[in-house]
């Protein structure tokens, strides 16, 4: 694919709402670029699952996974004066939230809203971010017109949507539709051509509430082998090289003794063969996506972790860099292509 | 126009402290035709309307042309920028926003280390030095090509009309005082008036104390946006003032004391036309008039300000009624001046 083409296709991606538990909207949309490279089905978890063409029994099955929720808010409560009151779905970082704008998906309609920031003359510490207990969503109406539009459990985000800055990328949900283009990405790699093992993509939900959608959709179908493609933390001002990979520096290989260290070092190979650039993440136990989850699905499942470093990670700021996506799809497509495990 | 779209334009220009060119120029295109004008050296507009009579004293509406934002004070190898306030940003609204740079209006993104890399205590804070804005550059040399220090950073802020009848923007402190100056300007007036136009109030009211110098009103209007802090976090003592409740009509804030009888007098105005009108709850804030009232020999002055939320923030709240109300107040205020 061209790299406008990707832009285009991640720029998309990263607008369809789909905060944790609410994913309709995205589910739709992978359903119908999936579908360009087999039979795809949009499961009652809400996990949406592409069996690639060309299914051969005789063959083990890669699952190549992306989660496409995103973190968000949740409302739980409308004061007497028309302030909504949300929780977090997912880890959302507090510190972006005061006078952010919000989208509240209340039904059919999107209403506007700012999230309230106390002026300082009426903080104590200045330094001190405000609890989300002590933040509301302002949508400009009166109690009884904001308790008839909006009900309590509607989801609301921050709607950035995707913008170049520089040589990068910046929008709202990279994490994880950064990995889901990047599937995509492979998928359309794969196109007509032979592989090792028969694919399938699974797009699954509720991974920022704690996997629920990579944890049913493993077992649901049956992977011998499989790659999480989450985000993991690109290198931002300040942060250690130590603890972060470079935006830029390719696809970041796991290394954990919950992965198959098999898999990780065969796709390390391949990366030195074809000279992919990457990086290798080293964690000593859970990797926080859905490999965590996968790996233990049924009677086992042989799993790796592939993350794209972005920075910003939980934040509308979320940026990244397209270079990394297109490797992370290479790295996965000449995996799946040579099947060298 | 109607005063909401021209606050609108305003709202658009972008005009930090020390870099209010581009709003001097958008109201001096809209004004040249109606008033005489001068420029100071500050920056200040300095304007005169002729009214169908000669004013039997010198009244002077003023409100301030610049906004709040930041600046580039130093480019890291890394190609990440950092910055300082200028004038009064709560830092803690800034982490995730989007802005731009400079003239060439470069897209960036203010961000701090990722929030799963912190430790606990580091979680809950946010300081100035936790920030860099990055505009997509991987070293200092790609970040010079685009960039310069001293650069002034605007809020990436849209327009919203919202809610019930409520707008959302950066800038509306105080393009909207900008605003009811430029609708003045374009009605017939009862008596001759200064409008004066200012820069640096953010940074500490230094435009407007050599504008009231040189324009040496007897009495000004300082037309502003304030603090209205009636959000649910709030106790109802330290709401200052209420959004959707009229003008705020002020008798003290934190950098002046109002001439008494113009306060008495704004409210009765306010009474006798039916405008709704509030005064605020808690001394707070400060503006131009602070300047203004102790400059020359003294000039009498009265404040009437658009009650805002989250006030200094690249999502300012106001009513539009609110708006519409403080223009008419406005009027009936000035034309009831010239006759004490």
């Amino acid at each position: 694919m061209k790299d406008t083409r990707i832009k285009e296709l991640l720029k998309e991606l990263c607008a369809a709402d789909g905060v944790s538990g609410a994913e309709e909207s995205i589910c739709e949309l992978i359903k119908e670029k999936a579908s360009r490279y087999g039979k795809t089905e949009i499961d009652d978890f809400g996990n949406v699952v592409c069996t690639v063409d060309g299914f051969d029994e005789r063959k083990k099955t890669l699952m190549l996974c992306a989660h496409i929720d995103e973190i968000g808010l949740i409302i739980n409560y409308i004061t007497d004066d028309g302030f909504l009151k949300a929780s977090a779905c997912g880890g959302i970082d507090l510190r972006v939230l005061p006078a952010s704008r919000v989208t509240v998906l209340a039904g059919d309609k999107r209403i506007k809203g700012v999230i309230t920031s106390v002026p300082p003359h009426l903080q104590a510490a200045p330094e001190k971010c405000a609890p989300l207990d002590e933040l509301y969503i302002d949508i400009g109406f009166d109690g009884q017109k904001a308790k008839q539009l909006v009900s309590l459990g509607d989801r609301a985000l921050i709607e950035n949507e995707l913008i170049g800055i520089g040589r990068l990328v910046s929008s709202k949900a990279l994490d994880d539709r950064f990995g889901a283009a990047a599937v995509l990405t492979c998928l359309e790699t794969l196109k007509g051509k032979e592989t090792a093992y028969n694919v399938k993509a699974v797009f699954s939900s509720k991974e920022e509430t704690g996997s629920a959608g990579a944890k049913t959709a493993a077992f649901r179908e049956k992977a011998d082998i499989a790659i999480a493609v989450d985000v993991t933390f690109g290198r931002s001002h300040g942060e250690s090289e130590r603890e972060t990979g470079a935006v830029g520096g390719g696809p970041m290989i796991g290394v954990s003794p919950i992965l198959s260290r098999p898999l990780s070092n065969a796709l390390i190979n391949i990366a030195e063969e074809e000279n992919i650039p990457y990086g290798i993440e080293v964690m000593g136990s859970r990797t926080g996506t859905d490999a965590d989850h996968i790996s233990v699905a049924r009677g086992g499942c042989i799993t790796a972790a592939v993350s794209l470093p972005i920075r910003y990670m939980h934040t509308p700021a979320e940026t990244a860099d397209i270079e990394d996506l297109k490797n992370t799809a290479a790295l996965t497509a000449r995996f799946a292509e040579r099947g060298e495990l | 126009m109607a005063v909401a779209e021209t606050l609108e334009t305003l709202c658009r220009l972008d005009g930090i402290s020390g870099d209010e060119v581009r709003v001097a120029e958008y109201i001096i295109e809209r004004i040249k035709d109606k008033c005489e004008y001068t420029i100071d050296p500050l920056g200040n507009i300095i304007a005169f309307k002729k009214g169908k009579n000669r004013a039997p004293l010198k009244l002077a509406m003023s409100a301030h042309m610049d906004e709040v934002g930041l600046i580039v004070t130093y480019i890291n190898p890394d190609g990440s920028l950092c910055f300082d306030t200028a004038g009064g940003i709560d830092v803690r609204i800034l982490c995730g926003k989007r802005v731009f740079v400079g003239d060439g209006r470069i897209p960036g993104v203010i961000g701090a280390k990722a929030l799963h890399l912190l430790s606990e205590s580091e979680r809950n804070t946010c300081r100035l030095t936790d920030l860099t804005i990055d505009i997509g550059c991987n070293d200092r040399e790609s970040a010079r090509a685009l960039v310069s220090l001293g650069d002034s950073v605007v809020f990436d802020s849209q327009f919203l009309y919202f809610g019930d009848d409520m707008l959302c923007s950066k800038a509306i402190d105080d393009r909207a005082g900008c605003a009811i100056e430029l609708e003045l300007i374009d009605m017939p007036l009862e008596y001759d008036m200064q409008f004066i136009f200012t820069v640096q109030e953010e940074v500490g009211l230094r435009g407007s104390g050599a504008a009231a110098f040189t324009a040496a009103p007897d009495t000004a209007i300082v037309l502003e946006a304030t603090t209205a802090s009636d959000i649910p976090s709030s106790s109802e003592e330290k709401r200052v003032c209420e959004v959707g409740f009229g003008p705020v009509i002020s008798y003290m804030d934190r950098r002046t004391i109002y001439d008494k009888q113009l306060y008495s007098l704004a409210l009765e105005t306010a009474k006798e036309n039916g405008i709704p009108a509030q005064t605020k709850t808690l001394i707070a804030g400060g503006n131009d008039a602070g300047a203004i009232s102790v400059s020359g020999k003294g000039v009498r002055t009265a404040a009437i300000s658009l009650p805002c939320r989250y006030l200094h923030t690249p999502s300012c709240v106001i009513s539009r009624k609110d708006l519409e109300n403080t223009l008419k107040l406005t009027k009936k205020f000035a034309d009831r001046i010239m006759k004490i």
